[in-house]
């Protein structure tokens, strides 16, 4: 076929702008391969962060109000161990602490007022703690003090002595005097390293000097019924306090781990379920002594399935890996909420209810029940929680969200453009031979079909080159194992909480947890039909528009064009 | 009397350049009939090339009539144009104006190939052709690699190729030597001869030229001297 052998010659004689002109065609279709990719995974990454209870099949989660104001309840109890009372100097020792960090636990039964909600379709409950674990060796350096045994005298009176007492007191004293002549006794007031007295002043009573009361047991002895009952001395209980003395710091180390309690009666509901398990399996229904573990805590735990975790001297076998959910619900280790009840010693207790709405559309009308039901408890939506998580993952799918659109458009477009530069340059080269192809007795159409073949021919070549490009750019982006980070901030946001271990060695527990979102390039057939649809339109827009410029000249015009 | 191959009445063309207008081809009326070989001469610029490019539907008059075997060019449609110029046109160009990335044979071809013959037919006939001219030994070779020579005698086999009522030779020896370009002329004539095909050569070449039975000159895109008339004129007296 003669004009196949004319295109084959024409595309392998001009090499150098055939393969320009395909590169730049594989370029735009790499890059819109790659960036169609890159806003795709990023999608796929906000959808996964953004909707962080949906992911555990959750409409509403129903906590408890925090106590006190602003959490200080918990968030600033400190934490203080006998150490003495595990064990002796020298010894090793690991000791956990649970405590309920932002959410006040209540009792198992107060869900059942929410699952009697009409437009409830399910609950589930679940606890999740934050676990104090110290490790490490008991200090010798043990001192102990005895305090207390403390004298306090306290003398006070309520009513001035009338007349007829004092006159009786007078005579009793005098009748005294002569008893014991010389003998004063003063009560004395001793105490371990200080002492103290105190004096509860009654109404006019004024300061009595010690010649009015003087001399202790003749003045007891006179003194009037209504005084005696307030002359007391106070002996302050007797206790001994043991402190470590010069505590040496580094030997003991304090972490904190957040741990859920899994309501194993439901696999597709719950503080995790069994979609985010992605090593292993979920919890049994049994009550097992398993654990989950979060990706994140378990890569920097070096912990895999079928590694064990002591939890208070109880272990717990992995039995799974999850990608934990963002949001307030997200803990480092699940276990059946009732181990971490009996481990915790909150039996029956709980610190959220999941709340599944019958209808997606009613789950504010659900909301608004719960809230006018339970007025002290807090009911947050995917909404709510999707609203507290920041970090580079929401910076970069809002600017994908923004950019993603432009900048496509922009480098299809630049894509297009280049490739209808090269081919009309390339078309304008060849007035000359157009118009002696013209000048042979070739027809318009027919030098529009053969120059229109042959940009086509680039576009399906530079589409297929561009597709390859496209995806090993994608395959290395995946490999990359790049990550964005996107940070959830528990309960309300006034709340900084810090757990003092022992010692003084301050631990915060930030209140916010942050996980971190693969990114991944996912490549749709869709999208490599997409690029290399628009390699070939843009070869082919340009070769077309080139060619019919050229053709639409008068052969005699295009025969004097100089080359 | 049969109809003549060629008649132009009052044939002009002009070009508009800012505020002049140039008359490239001025007002010609001129009946030219089948003939071997027709010499169309003038100094440069007198419009030579105009004149052939109207004969061979590559333009178009601004005004008068160009009458081609009785149909008047301007009747006809792009596509009519073009079929002319496939079957009743042949053209040779001062540059050869080979298709560079294409071979000798691919060149021929290209000037039958809108015919729609099977590949076969094309092929066989172009090396035929080739042949001809005498460079079938060349076919596979580019127009880069050979000799304008050469090149010209490939361009004849070309515009031979689909036996065309007429050839429309714009200055064909132009760029040659005077060897090859006698050589190319040679053949031309010959070649002509054979398929009883009428030549029209734009030329400043007073050899060929005096070889030609008619001669037409050209000043200021008019038609100066036709030898035709003189010859009658003379007769006359
Ligand atoms: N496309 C055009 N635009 C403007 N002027 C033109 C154009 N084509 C030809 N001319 C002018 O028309 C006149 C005739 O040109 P033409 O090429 O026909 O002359 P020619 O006799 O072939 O000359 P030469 O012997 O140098 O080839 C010239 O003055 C030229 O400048
Ligand atoms: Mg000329």
């Amino acid at each position: 076929m003669f004009y196949l052998s004319y295109l084959r010659s024409e595309l392998l004689r001009r090499k150098g702008r055939t393969i320009l002109t395909m590169l730049g065609l594989a370029l735009g279709v790499a890059l819109v391969i790659v960036i169609t990719s890159l806003s795709h995974g990023l999608d796929q990454a906000q959808k996964t962060a953004l909707n962080p209870l949906s992911s555990i099949g959750t409409d509403l989660t129903v906590t408890a109000q925090e106590e006190g104001y602003g959490g200080g309840a918990f968030a600033n109890r400190m934490l203080e161990t006998n150490l003495a009372s595990l064990g002796k100097a020298g010894q090793h020792f690991s000791y956990d602490t649970f405590s309920a960090g932002t959410q006040p636990s209540f009792a198992q039964s107060q869900a059942n007022s929410v699952s009697s909600i009409s437009g409830v379709a399910k609950i589930a409950t679940g606890l999740t703690l934050t676990v104090t674990h110290q490790e490490g060796k008991i200090p010798k350096i043990t001192a102990s003090f005895r305090t207390g045994g403390q004298q306090i005298n306290v003398s006070g009176q309520t009513k001035r002595p009338s007349a007829a007492d004092l006159a009786k007191m007078a005579a009793c004293l005098a009748k005294q005097e002569k008893k014991s002549s010389s003998s004063t006794k003063t009560t004395a007031t001793t105490g371990g390293q200080s002492s103290q007295s105190g004096s509860l002043s009654g109404q006019g009573q004024d300061q009595g000097g010690p010649g009015m009361f003087g001399g202790g047991a003749a003045m007891r002895k006179c003194m009037p019924a209504s005084m005696k009952r307030f002359q007391k001395t106070i002996t302050t209980r007797r206790q001994t306090l043991r402190k470590q003395v010069n505590t040496p710091q580094t030997n003991i180390k304090t972490s904190t781990y957040t741990i859920g309690g899994v309501d194993t009666s439901q696999t597709d509901m719950g503080l995790i379920t069994k979609t985010q398990v992605s090593k292993g399996r979920f919890l049994s229904k049994k009550n097992a002594r398993e654990a989950l573990v979060a990706n994140s805590y378990a890569s920097s735990h070096k912990l895999k399935v079928g590694s064990t975790l002591s939890i208070k001297k109880t272990t717990f076998r992995v039995v799974g890996l999850v990608q934990a959910p963002l949001g307030g619900q997200s803990a480092d280790v699940y276990v059946p909420l009732k181990q971490l009840q009996t481990l915790a010693g909150q039996k029956n207790q709980i610190n959220v209810v999941l709340v599944r709405a019958s209808k997606s559309s009613g789950v504010g009308a659900v909301e608004k029940k719960i809230k006018s039901a339970l007025p002290s408890a807090q009911v947050a939506s995917n909404k709510s929680e999707a609203d507290q998580i920041s970090g580079s993952l929401v910076t970069a799918s809002n600017l994908a969200k923004s950019l993603g659109l432009a900048l496509s458009i922009i480098v299809i477009a630049m894509a297009i453009m280049l490739a209808a530069l090269l081919t009309l340059s390339s078309v304008a080269k060849r007035v000359r031979e157009i118009g002696t192809l013209r000048a042979l007795g070739w027809s318009r159409r027919l030098v529009i079909r053969q120059i229109t073949a042959e940009s086509l021919t680039q576009g399906v070549i530079g589409g297929v080159v561009g597709v390859g490009i496209g995806i090993v750019a994608a395959a290395v982006i995946n490999s990359f194992n790049l990550s964005l980070s996107a940070s959830s901030k528990v309960g309300n946001s006034t709340t900084t909480g810090g757990f003092r271990g022992a010692f003084g060695a301050t631990q915060s527990a930030a209140q916010t947890t942050t996980s971190q979102v693969a990114l991944h390039a996912p490549l749709a057939g869709s999208i490599i039909l997409i690029g290399f649809a628009l390699a070939i339109l843009g070869g082919l827009l340009a070769g077309a528009a080139g060619a019919f410029r050229a053709a639409q000249l008068r052969p005699a015009d295009a025969l004097r064009q100089v080359e | 009397m049969s109809t003549p191959l060629y008649e132009l009445r009052g044939a002009t063309r002009s070009f508009q350049m800012g505020n002049s207008t140039i008359k490239a081809v001025d007002d010609i009326n001129v009946t030219i009939d089948k003939e071997e070989l027709i010499a169309l001469e003038g100094p440069s610029g007198s419009g030579k090339t105009t004149l052939l490019q109207l004969l061979g539907a590559l333009d178009r008059p601004t005004s008068g009539q160009v009458f081609f075997e009785g149909r008047d060019l301007a009747s006809l449609s792009d596509g009519e144009l073009a079929e002319l110029r496939l079957r009743s046109f042949g053209f040779i160009f001062q540059q050869f104006n080979l298709l560079s990335t294409l071979t000798a044979l691919q060149n021929v071809e290209a000037g039958l190939a809108p015919l729609g013959v099977s590949a076969g037919e094309l092929r066989e006939r172009s090396l035929a052709m080739l042949a001809e001219v005498g460079l079938r030994d060349r076919a596979f070779h580019l127009p880069g690699q050979m000799s304008g020579g050469e090149q010209q005698r490939v361009a004849i086999a070309r515009a031979l190729l689909a036996e065309p009522h007429v050839v429309l030779a714009d200055e064909p020896t132009g760029n040659l030597d005077t060897k090859s370009g006698a050589d190319v002329i040679a053949l031309l004539t010959d070649l002509a001869a054979r398929h009883g095909t009428t030549i029209i050569v734009a030329t400043h070449d007073a050899g060929l030229a005096a070889r030609a039975p008619r001669r037409l000159t050209m000043k200021d895109g008019k038609l100066a001297t036709d030898s035709k008339k003189t010859r009658a004129a003379a007769k006359k007296r």
